[in-house]
């Protein structure tokens, strides 16, 4: 396709919409993940970003949904 | 001095905004908490345009699924398309919800400023999500903003 006939506001919808459903299914895999007894060690490694990343910005939503998370060996 | 409306209005779109899981308050929060009030103008306005607190969600939904089909993007996993609450309040207002404001205190003195100044910030909005959302969900734009500026005048 010709750039001019691309819509901006089109492509810029989609990066939102794909955005969020990164974030939707990193939640829910890393809810499941950690509910199969994942450490966060391997929720990082799997994921590609750091341990401290990744707990801090699931795990308060996890203690709320009453996963058991695994202790720090 | 009791709170402003638009305090108030403020309050529960970071709310809304928690609830659809957000990190910013945008101007599609704003629409959800003023589509949400029972009682003031707000219901009045919006009602002829068929925006009541589900239209609002399910065009939202829409506006979504519709996005990440134009990025060639199927889910199968019903699950994940579906909002989820974030523990955490928004951290801020996003561009959209900042611009919302700026056009509707625009019209008014903080103190006087009421959801049809709101509904005017919204639907002065050239891009994003709630303009592409008005559009699927078939509001008569024009009809909607001139009830607006009518209750603005009128006061």
């Amino acid at each position: 396709m010709e750039d001019a006939e691309r819509d901006p506001g089109e492509e810029l919808a989609a990066v939102v919409a794909m955005r969020r459903l990164a974030d939707r299914m990193e939640d829910a895999a890393v809810e499941r993940a950690m509910r199969a007894g994942w450490s966060w060690s391997d929720v990082a490694q799997a994921l590609g970003v750091t341990r401290q990343a990744v707990h801090k910005k699931h795990v308060r939503r996890l203690i709320d949904a009453g996963v058991q998370l695994r202790r720090r060996k | 001095m009791g709170r402003t409306y638009v305090d108030s209005v403020l309050v529960r779109a970071a709310e809304e905004a928690r609830r659809r899981g957000a990190r910013l308050t945008e101007a599609e929060h704003l629409l959800l908490a003023l589509a949400s009030e029972a009682e003031g103008d707000a219901p009045g306005l919006l009602s002829p345009a068929g925006l009541d607190r589900l239209a609002v969600q399910d065009a939202l939904q829409r506006e979504f699924e519709h996005s990440l089909g134009a990025a060639g993007v199927s889910v199968a996993d019903e699950e994940v398309l579906r909002p989820r609450e974030s523990p955490r309040m928004p951290s801020d207002i996003g561009e959209s919800g900042r611009r919302v404001l700026e056009v509707a205190m625009a019209g008014a003195r903080k103190k006087d400023l009421g959801p049809a100044h709101i509904v005017l910030g919204i639907l002065d909005l050239k891009v994003g999500t709630v303009p592409r959302v008005l559009a699927l969900a078939g509001v008569d734009v024009e009809a909607l903003r001139a009830r607006a500026r009518a209750v603005v005048d009128g006061t």
